[in-house]
């Protein structure tokens, strides 16, 4: 009872400290928070397939992109959209591609999914780029119309405005986030964990694994879809860097700075990333320095990212304060 | 001989040329592949940093024969501190880790190429005695590219020899098919694997210097040719030499008539080929594992 009472106000809280975030710290933070939700969802999506079912993506930009691009170009060529419908083009056209794709990717798996995905995220990066009549290329989509958030006749909140969006952007994000975690918890998620496990036993349970694989891949796909969708909005932009290796690589270094075997480990992980970003280039520009040596420390002295450390750091102490209660008796 | 087919072989020999610096840096990729399981992904910025040292040994020599001799071997002592004190470490906890620590080593190899040359394309001139033209039968080919692909051959023999002639070479053959059995006979598998990455390091490094006069040393040389690398390994399949050659060629002839007939979609051809080589066999030309 205790727990619960303490769960809902620590929920309570939450939305607090999230609703009060755009008046403590004003404009400059409000952005920042927004890119970091961004890239959160994004990370966690990303880790749906690594971290539940074992698939490690180097092309997981190419939905986060597609995402983008699909808000952009609808918003740009369809007059008088509205705002969520825009949002869920996004989405969708995330997973279309998902769905093209998975027949091909789901018969593979490690690094030759790794590659495989490096090379489509790159024939789509290369795509975006060439063909400049429809994407613009480098320059990107900008300055289509940011519709009003509404329900006809009834309210119409203009998005043009940071806070306006900050709230939308958070509600969007956080219901994504929400939807995400409910996914890992249904059956479907522990058949997707045992294919990461053991495949082979979960296929003599009579699960299908590529079958499997690929509802996660769409899922993953139309998130990361979500957040590009969001990205777009934000930035009122988007160009081909959305696609590239750089965009990339972002969650397979955020979920394994926070830790690939938690679900709120990325979250962690773009909360971290985003600091030291925020941090490093008020002094230097050497971003990419700092990120690699990041990643390469968190590999070599905690493999399990910040989140596993926190866990065998709790199993140690609450192993030695049993220790220490044992001690105590008499015996 | 008519200019059109004199235009189609200068074509066929720069997609040669490339194809050969492609095999160079795709072998060393599947060489370290084959005999470790990792699939290096800093290999490209090896080769980068080879281009970047070629540059500063001909700056400070002037000559293109010393820089041939030692960027490649100083890139191999990078290559090899990288598996002593970075893979080594992490071997025991699978390929996800080594997979992820080689993308930081390529972010760390690109920002200390900003820090010590700058962002801008450095030109490299062809050496005095590699510039011109010959020609054979009555056809004139550039002299340089001629060079690179005589160089390539060279290195590929010696690989050959190295592979089939040798005890290390015994070695490694049986270490690509098990590893630990040849761990447990005796060998000193980390000092194998040490070679291993100081060769296939070496090699991209080789091809870094012989490239590094007809394009332009910048910092996205490592993506580019690290893109290309990558495809020929996974098209090729994982861990075959002979995939990789026939590959390689195939993409350099590929992208250089591509380029004059699709223009500006040349680079996707490579993207797609890849695509169908896959959709029928998923383990690529030749490869047996995934």
């Amino acid at each position: 009872m205790t727990n619960n009472v303490f769960k809902w106000s620590l929920w309570t809280a939450l939305v607090a400290v999230l609703a009060v975030y755009p008046k403590l710290f004003g404009i400059y933070y409000t952005n920042l928070f927004v890119t970091f939700a961004v890239f959160a969802i994004f990370s966690v999506s990303f880790n749906l397939l690594l971290g539940y079912t074992g698939l490690l993506s180097f092309g997981h930009a190419m939905f986060f992109g597609v995402g983008g691009y699909g808000t952009a170009l609808a918003l740009k060529h369809i007059r008088g959209l509205p705002l969520l419908p825009a949002v869920l083009i996004g989405l969708v056209s995330a997973a279309v591609l998902a769905l093209i794709l998975c027949p091909l990717v789901v018969r593979v798996s490690g690094t030759a999914f790794a590659m495989l995905h490096l090379a489509f995220g790159q024939l789509m990066y290369m795509l975006a780029y060439k063909l400049r009549g429809i994407t613009g290329g480098e320059d990107g989509i900008g300055g289509f119309p940011i519709p009003p958030f509404g329900i006809p006749g009834v309210v119409s909140i203009d998005m043009r405005a940071p806070e306006n969006f900050y709230y939308f952007a958070i509600v969007v994000l956080g219901i994504s986030l929400w939807m995400m975690w409910f996914f890992t918890k249904t059956p479907f998620g522990q058949i997707q964990v045992g294919v990461r496990d053991n495949a082979m036993r979960i296929d003599y349970m009579g699960f299908k694994v590529p079958q499997t694989k690929a509802v996660v891949y769409v899922v993953a796909g139309a998130f990361a879809g979500v957040a590009g969708s969001i990205y777009a909005l934000f930035q009122n932009l988007i160009s081909s860097g959305a696609l590239d290796i750089f965009t990339s690589f972002t969650p397979v270094t955020m979920t394994m700075i926070g830790g690939i075997g938690s679900f709120l480990g990325p979250v962690l992980g773009a909360a971290v990333i985003q600091l030291m970003e925020e941090l490093t280039t008020r002094f230097t520009q050497q971003v990419e320095l700092v990120v690699g040596v990041i990643l390469i420390l968190v590999i070599l002295f905690v493999p399990m990212g910040f989140v596993g450390l926190g866990r065998s750091l709790r199993q140690k102490w609450s192993a030695r304060s049993a220790l220490r209660a044992n001690l105590g008796k008499p015996s | 001989m008519n200019p059109t087919t004199a235009m189609y072989v200068a074509q066929g020999m720069h997609g040669l040329a490339y194809g050969m610096i492609l095999f160079l840096v795709a072998s060393g990729l599947n060489i370290i592949f084959g005999m470790m399981g990792i699939l290096n992904l800093a290999h490209a910025s090896f080769f980068m940093l080879s281009a970047y040292f070629s540059y500063q040994f001909l700056s400070m020599t002037g000559n293109f024969w010393v820089a041939l001799l030692f960027a490649p071997v100083a890139t191999a002592f990078f290559g090899i501190l990288m598996e002593r004190f970075l893979l080594r470490k992490i071997h025991a906890l699978g390929h996800m880790g080594e997979l992820i620590i080689t993308v930081g080593v390529s972010l760390v190899i690109l920002a200390g190429v900003k820090i010590f040359w700058g962002t801008e394309s450095l030109p490299l001139s062809i050496p005095p005695v590699l510039t011109g033209l010959v020609s054979i039968a009555g056809m004139d080919y550039p002299v340089y590219r001629l060079f690179i692909i005589a160089l390539s051959l060279v290195v590929l023999a010696i690989m050959v020899l190295l592979l089939y002639k040798t005890r290390l070479g015994k070695i490694v053959r049986a270490a690509v098919s098990d590893a630990d059995m040849v761990n447990a006979l005796g060998i000193n598998m980390p000092r194998v694997f040490m070679i291993v990455f100081g060769v296939g390091t070496w090699l991209a490094g080789v091809a870094g210097v012989a490239i590094a006069p007809i394009l332009l040393v910048f910092p996205g040389l490592a993506d580019q040719m690290g893109m290309d690398a990558f495809v020929v390994v996974v098209t090729g399949g994982l861990g075959s030499l002979s995939g990789a050659l026939i590959v390689s060629i195939i993409f350099g002839l590929l992208s250089s008539y591509g380029v004059q007939f699709l223009s500006q979609f040349a680079p996707l051809l490579m993207f797609i080929f890849m695509a169908i080589v896959l959709a029928i066999k998923p383990t690529g030309f030749f490869g047996e594992r995934e």
